[in-house]
């Protein structure tokens, strides 16, 4: 009896396959338009969690705690004997000096951020060094010397030369030296970077001695930085205190709000599909009835010719996803999601090159998978029920 | 009697404006391996009287017995079981899919069954033999000519080895060789014990020496001259 059941159901599906291949034209239609849903929202879904992994992954290179200076709600210099006051909180490992900019360059039009900082006054463990994919960090007393990202190298053509100069406030020239380059790895934070020594910093942005933009707090236990942040606020009321959660909090919220402003665009793209799917699946040509009415008579059942149905929706459905995800994989991985960067990267000046590595959990295809081929079962199998009620006396003549 | 109806009436759509009575107190009584004609006029009742016997519909009132099964009140499900073991149906203009292969055309009744692919193969190809098509077994439907279009009908409604075989103005579209051949065919069948009910306005059917009896059926009704 089993295995009758098993042999009927497998020849119902040789039949819907068949069904498909005879009105193959349509079915392709239906599975190119619904693996189009299915890429758009599936590659959604993975630059969007890539964004958030790779956020998350560099973070850990961030301070824990930055303090800056704040003077009628905008951001100016602090001066560094903050730093002793700091030093003096129980529970902070280390306070290091850093100044922190944008250097617009009107020749190419890009916006470089540059960071002045002493990385041997980092702890071991949070120095940016380990981020290097060639060369080294400047020390304190190399001039001139700096590390840069893929991208500041790609737009200043630096392939045959390792020097270039930036403009200082009053126009003179300061020359750099490419001493290293950043590893790719850490691309969405410091693909526009530019790292060079606190004097040097100093010196590009004429910022006077004694003076740095922000402070980077490091706490001996992780656990604490919540509370030490609230008591630097304490400490120095006019300062604004940013925690390292809270900025992975912000790049969260920033692609979570945008991947679901993205993703509500593509949903209604589906749902348009959907009703289209049911639309389809509710009409009979006359050749469907004929069909239909044809197979009663000879005997099959009302369930037999649903089975039909959702074999087919079950094949054109389980292709799209496949050929969607796929399609999706490659276009995030090969092309780097060139669709959606206006969406979720669209916000630098120069253009961030990142070189994503989509992740795809199960739970994010039960999710898609949910998201469409559900959608779709329903759309075909339950209008298919009227179809599947053509009487069979309707293949009898008058 | 392998089909025996008693006062069968069939009214459509049964207390609504639309209603219409089909039939009206048929009795009828056909014996295992006889041939019988359903002789009538378009719209007399003779496709309904047959979509009884081949338990399309039950009867609104009356008794209608196929194969010793009682038919009333039986529910839809039922009625198709009952159909696939016991009727084997010819239609008018054969009901092919055209976009079928031959093959594939002959062993739709068996899918539902759950036959294995081999043997409805093997099953199919007989019958092809049998009826000389077998060179058209993986031709599309769709453009084999009308002799052999009858044939793979035929085919069709024996694939099952049904007792009863039912066909619905068989010769309708067909010219006189094949539909001459057409009632070669159904004697042969008649000879291996098969019980035949065809009905037809045709006089190459209904006065064919093969059928043992003819009923005419005029407006829903028996007609007794």
């Amino acid at each position: 009896m089993a295995q009758t059941n098993l042999e009927k159901q497998i020849n119902i599906l040789d039949y819907a396959l068949s069904s498909l291949w005879r009105r193959r034209m349509k079915s392709l239609n239906v599975l190119l338009v619904f693996a189009a849903v299915i890429f758009l929202l599936a590659s959604f879904q993975m630059v969007t969690q890539a964004l958030s992994d790779k956020a998350k992954q560099v973070l850990v290179y961030t301070p824990e705690i930055t303090v800056q200076k704040m003077s009628a709600g905008r951001q100016e210099a602090i001066p560094l004997a903050y730093r002793d006051k700091l030093a003096r909180i129980f529970g902070i490992r280390r306070v290091v000096p850093r100044i922190w900019g944008y250097y617009f360059d009107e020749v190419l039009l890009a916006n470089y951020t540059v960071m002045g900082m002493d990385v041997e006054e980092m702890p071991e463990g949070s120095r940016l060094d380990t981020t290097l994919a060639s060369g080294r960090m400047p020390t304190p007393d190399e001039q001139g010397r700096v590390v840069i990202g893929h991208s500041v190298k790609k737009a200043l053509d630096l392939e045959g030369r390792t020097t270039f100069s930036f403009f200082r406030p009053d126009l003179s020239l300061k020359a750099f030296t490419v001493s290293g380059e950043f590893s790719r790895d850490t691309d969405i934070l410091t693909n526009d970077l530019i790292v060079m020594n606190l004097a040097d910093a100093r010196d590009l942005y004429a910022i006077p001695a004694g003076m740095v933009t922000d402070l980077c707090v490091y706490v001996a236990n992780p656990k604490e930085i919540d509370t030490i942040a609230r008591k630097i606020s304490e400490a120095l009321p006019s300062v604004r205190v940013l925690t390292r959660p809270q900025i992975q909090k912000t790049y969260q919220v920033v692609f979570g709000w945008r991947s679901g402003f993205g993703s509500i665009c593509l949903l209604s793209a589906l749902a348009a599909f959907v009703i289209l799917a049911w639309d389809k699946a509710s009409g009979l040509s006359p050749e469907e009835r004929r069909e239909i009415a044809i197979l009663k008579v000879l005997g099959w059942e009302t369930s037999d010719i649903l089975a039909v149905r959702f074999w087919e929706s079950v094949i054109v459905s389980g292709l799209a996803c496949i050929l969607g995800i796929t399609a999706a994989y490659i276009h995030v991985v090969y092309f780097a999601a060139s669709l959606f960067r206006p969406v979720l990267m669209g916000w630098s000046v120069l253009r961030p090159d990142l070189h994503l590595l989509p992740r795809m959990a199960a739970g994010d295809i039960l999710l898609i998978l949910a998201f469409t081929v559900i959608p779709y079962l329903a759309a075909t199998v339950i209008p298919a029920w009227r179809s599947a009620t053509v009487p069979a006396d309707s293949a009898l003549g008058g | 009697m392998l089909i025996e109806l008693s006062g069968v009436s069939k009214i459509y759509n049964q207390g609504r404006a639309n209603e219409v009575r089909a039939l009206t107190d048929i009795d009828l009584g056909v014996e295992q391996g006889s041939m019988v004609c359903l002789k009538g006029p378009s719209g007399s009742g003779k496709s309904t009287l047959l979509a009884i016997i081949g338990c399309i519909f039950p009867p609104t009132s009356g008794k209608a017995a196929i194969a010793e099964r009682q038919l009333a009140r039986l529910p839809d499900r039922f009625l198709t079981l009952h159909r696939r073991e016991t009727i084997g149906f010819i239609f008018q203009r054969f009901n092919v899919l055209p976009e079928l292969t031959v093959l594939e055309n002959i062993t739709l009744p068996l899918l539902p069954l759950g036959v294995a692919p081999k043997e409805r193969k093997l099953r199919a190809q007989e019958l092809l033999e049998r009826f000389s098509i077998s060179h058209r077994a993986q031709f599309p439907a769709g453009q084999i000519s009308g002799g052999e279009l009858q044939r793979v009908a035929i085919a069709r409604a024996l694939i099952n080895n049904q007792p009863i075989i039912l066909a619905d103005e068989p010769t309708a579209h067909l010219d006189t060789t094949l539909s001459r051949e057409f009632m070669e065919i159904m004697q042969q069948l008649k000879a291996t014990g098969k019980t035949i009910v065809i009905a037809s306005h045709d006089p190459l059917v209904f006065e064919h020496p093969a059928i043992d009896r003819t009923v005419t059926i005029k407006d829903g009704r028996i007609h007794v001259p």
